[in-house]
């Protein structure tokens, strides 16, 4: 794609249906990446990206650039996901911000050499695919989308408390996993 | 301690090298058809004008015959208004449980619908 975002943005903006459709192929991935991790149903999270672009169109001579395209998009998706999932927001706003420990930041010199092993690694993916679904929405957005916990927050529309609460959380229930499988090893 | 910063840096690891989802197809053409129908919504409608156009017609066209009536009919349709509005006062008997049915059958119509899209919602959960 040679046209750089912000210009195609502004033809979509006009009604350029073709600037749009590149807009829609640069970033279905991603969108429906984010609705398949929430609602974990592939048919769904096709009709949820399509809706999330409509949507997206129709919106868009409103959308000022106040916030990212993409976190636009991504925040359109998230409250296409409310409707399907009515408990969804609900478990989001119950994460609270009581998170004590900071999250630590990852550590560049730590050989991870048990991730090696392929069935950690196929353990630990499984583990992260059974998260609930408002562990998945922080989780994907932070590490896959690979947004900031103070843009998570504005897209979820959450304290940044509530964000930080929720991947803090998430990490704990994977490493619980992980010291279970530890346990399995030893016992065996 | 160690155990789990090793845990820190196993869980930091698989869930940067988790990989996207791939779509089943691409969903640019279905999109764009889908757009293509839908117009973008506007602040006023064709179909709002038409709508205000009729009202505006019978209203005019009420105040028209009402000032083109002879008095006399317009003096008994005032009579036959008043005699109404007492038969309601006297023997207004079904009223009261008629507007209550009447709210209670517009409250279920607006919330059974949302309630089984609901319920199936969690079942499907």
């Amino acid at each position: 794609m040679s046209t750089s975002e912000p210009i195609l943005i502004q033809r979509a903006q006009k009604g350029d249906p073709d600037a749009f459709a590149a807009l829609v192929n640069e970033h279905q991935r991603y969108v429906y990446n984010l609705a398949l991790r929430v609602v974990k149903d592939e048919n769904e999270a096709l009709d949820l990206a399509q809706e999330t672009f409509v949507r997206a169109w129709t919106a868009l001579p409103n959308f000022k650039g106040q916030s990212q395209f993409r976190t636009w998009l991504y925040r359109i998706v998230t409250n296409l996901c409310y409707n399907r999932l009515p408990n969804l927001r609900r478990s989001l706003n119950d994460l609270g911000d009581d998170v004590m420990e900071e999250i630590p930041e990852p550590r560049q010199d730590t050989p991870a050499q048990a991730y090696e092993s392929n069935e950690t690694k196929a353990f630990l993916q499984q583990a992260i695919e059974n998260l609930d679904a408002h562990y998945q929405l922080l989780i994907t957005l932070r590490y896959q989308n690979e947004l900031s916990y103070d843009e998570i927050a504005s897209t979820l529309n959450l304290p940044l408390g509530t964000v930080k609460t929720g991947i803090f959380r998430a990490k704990e229930q994977l490493r619980r996993s992980l010291a279970q499988l530890e346990e399995s090893w030893i016992t065996v | 301690m160690d155990n789990r910063l090793e845990q820190d840096a196993l869980i930091e690891g698989a869930l940067k090298t988790q990989p996207l989802a791939s779509l089943p197809r691409n969903i640019t053409a279905s999109v764009m058809d889908r757009i293509h129908q839908e117009k973008r919504s506007v602040l006023v409608t064709w179909h709002d004008l038409a709508v205000a156009l009729v009202i505006a017609l019978s209203v005019g066209a009420l105040a028209i015959t009402a000032q083109s009536l002879p008095p006399v009919a317009l003096a008994k349709l005032r009579i036959q208004g008043i005699l109404l509005y007492q038969d309601f006062l006297v023997n207004a008997d079904w009223l009261v449980p008629g507007l209550l049915f009447s709210g209670a059958a517009l409250l279920s119509a607006l919330t059974i619908r949302s309630l089984i899209q609901i319920a199936g919602k969690q079942t499907e959960q």
